[in-house]
């Protein structure tokens, strides 16, 4: 690698790119995903005053001097279908400027911003029309994994496992990171093979995921909203409209093939009762079946995907676990329950954002990724100035930022 | 023979009760656990299982066949020269029940338990008083065993022994795979192919039971099996979510509901998300599910905005796909090369079953196929039936089983109107109330709809509108029939590759082509069949309801080519002729036959001289030339029966051989006569043993193969002519021909010595066993029955006295279209093969032999 290339390069020169370096968006089939660079002094502001400061630090990084740009990468979502508020958001937060130049360069070129997702297809003729800017797309899966790769072998403590409401961090050991399972459950589910940088397979996947969750829930309750099905689940009980190993011997375990009375025999199998409608079952019970139903389809199918490729870890990720600990205990569970106790789920603390992050790095004209691949991740991460210290929790629809220093040529 | 002499089982009407007379330890008594037999146990013991699962109750029962007394004079002779040490059965000839019921109705199936009298004992002490045997116990698995043990005290006095659930399902299927001909089926894109797993590479194997849940279960041979994995989303899980979801009253009204759904307005499909694109980086096509129900977030949609069709389809194609995608990837984790999917969840449906399969294709990227079961659903009523310690199915072999498809029972307007159908009376009218109500019966043996059905006997209509379908999937279940007498034919050169039928009938211009045939045949038939009882009003009743039954089964073939399993000609033409049975009628062509033989009989002499005075060439071509000749003689031929009207039967008959131009289509005459004649000098070894199967009555075995096997019989040849056991239109039976044979042994010395010697000439004698010894000097004549009652014959499954007869037999000699054309053209034996038809049907010669109507085969195949 050339480093002496990577460190000239004027990346924040807007300039000479008319990409916007500090944006990216991941459209997905429910949820958009938004992930976006703010420097320190301007991130809180409305974008009226000292737009093109830019606050070069010096850091000492070995022998060598850079220019660090101090900032937060902020991480937001919209719903899809409410994709007019996630254009009115960029909007609204001049994002769609190009570079600090928050103002559009009259007869320069169309700006482009990297995206992902299958609506980074299906809309992109709103954002031109909307906000004038040219989606540039990024295949889908490059970006997961460019995004979880960035995350684990980067983010420290990205990874942790959750059982029983114990929640553990993972350190990861980098040189041991590869190869593993990367679940990403957005809409359906994709199972892919990740054995190094760029180096992945989808291997497997279901239908059966969050939009599964999401749609059915939909129907079969009067939710408004997924956070709302899944707050609801966590109220119920399963055993009013699954069918569990008790109820069909008779409370009585049927420990010959090791499944406990309380097992679910079948999702749904107690909802066949002639006697009673849907109104006659709470929501709370069906959600909780649904999620359950879900999350140990998806922990199982993982499972024996791993198992079939000699994959010793599984990160599950994308927007259906929303770090709810229902979901991850069910998968956890699952996972633990398949493989007999041999292999844990493990989760990201940014899921829902790889493909975005993802995205966000394959414009590398901010340099990050060059800068960790090449510097950074060789060397001593733990000293990296790109550090999370803290995790802010914005708003409910998921809102968070990572706080990051940008090292600047 | 242990029980010949013994064979009066009579019927005690009283209490079940071991009747161990005559009990004997079967092999060798050095081992730990011989078996007994229980050679005068009669049907008392009940052989009833259950498998009560959490939607449908499976029962099993099993009922002795009633003893058809064969065991005339003719075969005890038969017996004592061929049978020698012939081992005795251990197994019961009987038959195996298969009935379904609703769960939620279980007093149905406890009142078909109690009207079948099958707690106390079998149905032959139904008129009894319904006294209960208090200490009754049955097999039963399933989760319900636990559950409605004490229903089943209480209302029957039984006892419930339960067995394991997951043991039952594996020796279900592994004695269905073993003992079935084509029990597998693979389905796609709704053609059903029927699999020949052979019995010695079944092992390992996954089987996935698909009920309320999903159980995987590894199965690497007779009782080593292990639960490997399972999933909780499954039967259960799309019944429940569909009636949460639909209005759907039953679960198949909703299987039904997903077939005109369009599941692209409820998930999201990789096009959805790609702007109809392909998503082909990673070979998804636009039509792939992305997310099941991905689409039903909307927020402007409600339930009610959906089309529960959508919904229905939605959810079939969802479950479906993650049962087959977990069975995959546990099939390869295991290495297990077949992956057979049961279950109720299945019942045959078609739609379901092709899910399944595209699925198991999708994953394996075409590597592995989804097989199906035939007796899906009864997989643990049979296992739970094996589990009682005498049952004797583990001996049974594919040879000895032949299902049958009798026509049902009860079933008028929705409702079980009284208790099973007990004879063929109440069948009957219950045939006639179904006409009555102007209902179409299409399936005659209706496999339980969601209102629950009896199968062979018993059955429970669909609910809606007013045709009775089976099943949506059409896969009908019959009787199985254990004949523990019937054996492979020894002398097929090779069993794995015999396939009796030379017409594939899975052509469905040639499936439409020969049922109507039979259904423009079939007003011919009930006329003769009801002239055959006298023309009563009672036989015109039965004939009525014949042909409204077998109508039924044409217009069922019609429909569902796969409905009674893999179908070949034989099938359907024994099909006719138990149908006919099953409203007793015993031998339709019975006056005609006897008509016919006399008629020949009275020419036999003349022909006889006639022949005599040939030189021994001319003779053989003048003899084979007769029997082609004389082989035009067959009601089961359109063009023949025409014939009839136009002369006499001799006059036919010259006519016919005067015809007989050489070269035939097929003429192996010459290859023939050699080995017979011999060139120049050499005279050939005549044959040790001639086994000559013949086909019709009258002139065919009289002018055509009796004097054939004079001929052989003068040369030193053994004859033992084979024959139906059973009547199949004018073919001559193995009960008729003794008769035939006295007759013509009085005006010819050869038949007549050479029927003493093989003991057929029995009322001549008074002990037939010792005078056929004394009366040695001439190579006997024999008769044996071939073990079934079809005009076709499928060498896997005849007699154990033809089996035994063939032992020392070097010359086969098949005679007519049902033995030599329909059946067995292309079969290969180890002894000389000499194969002699006419053909009287053109499709037939076109198809066969790319001839005409009339045109002669005569094939002759030396052993190797």
């Amino acid at each position: 690698m050339d480093l002496k290339k990577a460190q000239t390069d004027p990346i924040l020169d807007p300039n000479q790119s008319n990409y916007v370096y500090h944006l990216a968006l991941d459209i997905g089939g429910s949820l958009a995903k938004v992930v976006y660079f703010t420097k320190d002094d301007d991130h809180f502001v409305d974008g009226e005053e000292g737009l093109s400061h830019r606050k070069a630090l010096e850091k000492s990084n070995g022998s060598r001097q850079y220019p660090v740009l101090n900032g937060r990468l902020n991480f937001k979502k919209f719903e899809t279908s409410k994709i007019n508020d996630c254009v009115e958001f960029i909007k609204s937060m001049k994002l769609h400027f190009g570079g600090s130049q928050r103002q559009a360069i009259p007869g320069s070129q169309p700006i482009a911003v990297k995206a992902t997702g299958g609506g980074a297809y299906k809309y992109a003729d709103l954002f031109k029309e909307r906000l004038g800017i040219i989606l540039d797309k990024e295949d889908e899966m490059d970006c997961l994994v460019a995004g979880a790769n960035f995350l684990l072998e980067v983010v420290h403590q990205e990874a942790f496992t959750y059982m029983g409401d114990q929640k553990q961090f993972v350190q990861i050991d980098q040189n041991d990171l590869y190869p593993y399972l990367l679940v990403n459950i957005g809409s359906g589910v994709g199972m892919i093979k990740v054995e190094g940088e760029g180096k992945f397979e989808r291997v497997s996947g279901t239908s059966i995921g969050g939009g599964t969750f999401w749609g059915l829930g939909k129907l079969l309750t009067d939710c408004k909203s997924f956070d709302e099905l899944l707050d609801l689940s966590y109220r119920g009980n399963n055993r009013a409209v699954d069918m569990l190993v008790g109820d069909i011997y008779g409370g009585m375990d049927y420990s010959k093939i090791g499944l406990s009375s309380t097992a679910i025999a079948s999702s749904f199998g107690k909802a066949i009762s002639d006697n009673r409608e849907r109104e006659d079952y709470k929501p709370e019970d069906i959600a909780r079946s649904l999620l359950r139903m879900i999350s140990n389809n998806i922990g199982q199918i993982s499972y024996l995907n791993a198992l079939r490729f000699g994959l010793k870890r599984i990160f599950f990720g994308g927007f259906f676990i929303r770090r709810h600990p229902f979901t991850m205990d069910t998968l956890s569970v699952a996972v633990n329950f398949w493989s007999k106790g041999e292999a844990k789920a493990m989760f990201l603390r940014h899921e829902g954002f790889l493909g975005a992050v993802g995205a966000f790095m394959s414009s590398d004209k901010h340099g990050l990724k060059e800068l960790l691949a090449n510097q950074v991740v060789q060397r001593t991460p733990s000293k990296l100035s790109f550090a999370v210290d803290k995790i802010i929790h914005g708003q409910p629809d998921g809102d968070e930022s990572i706080e990051c220093s940008v090292y600047a040529a | 023979m242990a029980h010949t002499g013994n064979n009066s089982m009579h019927r005690s009407s009283s209490r079940p009760q071991l009747d161990l007379s005559k009990a004997e330890i079967q092999g060798n008594v050095e081992e730990k656990y011989p078996t007994i037999l229980l050679p005068n146990q009669s049907h008392d013991i009940s052989h009833l299982a259950l498998d009560i699962g959490g939607s449908l109750i499976k029962l099993m029962y099993f009922s002795r066949h009633e003893d058809q007394s064969t065991h005339d004079k003719r075969m005890r002779n038969v017996k004592n020269r061929l049978d020698g040490n012939r081992r005795s059965y251990p197994i019961l000839g009987g038959r195996l029940h298969f009935v379904k019921f609703e769960t939620s109705k279980i007093n149905e199936c406890l009142d078909f338990i109690y009207s079948k009298q099958l707690h106390c004992g079998g149905g032959e002490s139904r008129y009894s008083d319904a006294t209960t045997d208090s200490n009754a116990i049955i097999k039963a698995t399933g989760g319900g065993a636990h559950k409605f043990a004490d229903l089943f005290k209480e209302r029957l006095g039984l006892s419930l022994d339960k067995e394991d659930e997951m043991s039952c399902l594996v020796a279900g299927a592994n004695f269905l795979l073993k003992a079935i001909r084509h029990e597998a089926f693979t389905h796609m894109e709704g053609q059903k192919e029927f699999v020949q797993i052979d019995p010695n590479d079944m092992f390992p194997y996954l089987l996935v039971n698909i009920g309320s849940g999903v159980s995987m279960i590894k199965v690497d041979g007779d009782g080593k099996f292990e639960r490997v994995s399972g999933t909780n989303v499954g039967g259960g899980t799309y019944w429940g979510l569909g009636r949460l979801l639909t209005k759907c009253e039953s679960f198949d009204e909703l299987l039904e509901l997903s077939q005109k759904g369009d599941n692209s307005n409820t998930d999201m499909l990789v096009g959805d998300i790609y702007g109809g694109m392909d998503y082909s980086k990673i070979g998804l096509s636009a039509s792939t599910i992305a997310s099941s129900f991905g689409k039903a977030t909307s927020e402007k949609k409600e339930l009610e905005d959906y089309r529960p069709e959508d919904i229905s389809l939605s959810l079939l194609r969802m479950i479906s796909y993650n049962i087959a995608q977990i069975s995959y990837l546990n099939a390869l984790r295991f290495g297990l090369k077949r992956i057979f999917f049961g279950g109720f969840f299945i019942r045959g449906h078609a739609y379901t079953m092709d899910a399944i399969s595209f699925a198991i294709h999708f994953w394996s990227k075409g590597d592995a196929q989804a097989m199906f079961l035939r007796h899906e659903g009864f997989l643990g009523a049979l296992g739970a039936f094996m589990s009682y310690e005498k049952h004797g199915l583990d001996d049974l072999m594919v040879h000895q089983l032949v299902e049958r498809f009798p026509m049902g029972a009860p079933y008028t307007g929705g409702k079980i109107h009284g208790p099973p159908l007990r004879d063929l009376n109440e069948k009957i009218s219950w045939m006639d109330k179904f006409l009555q109500k102007g209902t179409e019966i299409t399936a005659p043996v209706p496999m339980a709809p969601p209102g629950t059905t009896g199968l062979g006997g018993f059955e429970v209509p669909l609910s809606k509108g007013s045709t009775l379908r089976s099943d949506a999937s059409a896969l009908n279940v019959g009787v199985l029939h254990l004949v523990p007498t019937l054996e492979v034919f020894p002398l097929l050169a090779d069993l794995k590759m015999y396939e009796p039928n030379t017409i594939d009938l899975s052509d469905h211009s040639e499936l439409e082509y020969w049922l109507k045939i039979l259904s423009e045949h079939l007003p011919d038939l009930v006329d003769k069949a009801v002239a055959s009882e006298g023309g009563t009003d009672d036989a015109k009743r039965r004939g009525d309801a014949f042909a409204r039954a077998f109508s039924a089964h044409l217009a069922r073939l019609m429909e569902e080519p796969a409905a009674y399993g893999k179908l070949g000609l034989a099938k359907l033409l024994e099909m006719r002729e138990e149908c006919l049975r099953e409203f007793h009628f015993f031998d339709a062509y019975i006056s005609i036959k006897q008509r016919e033989n006399e008629a020949s009989l009275a020419v036999l002499p003349d022909l006889l001289m006639e022949l005599d005075s040939l030189d021994e060439e001319t003779r053989l071509l003048t003899l084979i030339e007769g029997v082609l000749a004389a082989n035009i003689f067959d009601w089961g031929s359109r063009a023949c029966v025409d014939l009839y009207h136009k002369g006499t039967i001799i006059e036919i008959y010259r006519m016919s051989r005067n015809k007989m131009q050489r070269p035939w289509r097929v003429d192996d005459f010459d290859a023939f006569k050699e080995r017979m004649l011999g060139t120049g000098d050499k005279k050939p070894p005549p044959h040790r043993r001639a086994l000559l199967f013949v086909d019709n009555s009258g002139a065919d075995i009289v002018l055509g193969m009796l004097p054939l096997a004079r001929e052989l019989l003068r040369r030193g040849t053994e004859v033992v002519l084979v024959a139906n056991s059973l009547p199949a239109l004018n073919d001559v039976t193995a009960m008729e021909l003794p008769d035939i044979v006295a007759e013509a042994a009085k005006h010819c010395d050869i038949l007549r010595r050479a029927a003493e010697s093989g003991g057929l000439l029995v009322d001549a004698m008074t002990n037939t066993y010792d005078s056929s010894k004394e009366n040695s000097s001439s190579v006997p004549l024999m008769v044996v029955e071939n073990g079934c009652g079809s005009p076709c014959i499928d060498l896997r499954q005849v007699s154990s006295e033809l089996a035994a007869a063939a032992k020392d037999a070097d010359l086969i000699i098949l005679e007519g279209m049902g033995r030599a054309l329909h059946t067995n053209l292309n079969a290969r034996f180890r002894c000389d093969a000499l194969k002699l038809a006419m053909v009287k049907n053109q499709r037939l010669a076109e198809k066969l032999i790319k001839g005409n109507l009339y045109d002669c085969i005569c094939k002759y195949e030396p052993a190797n």
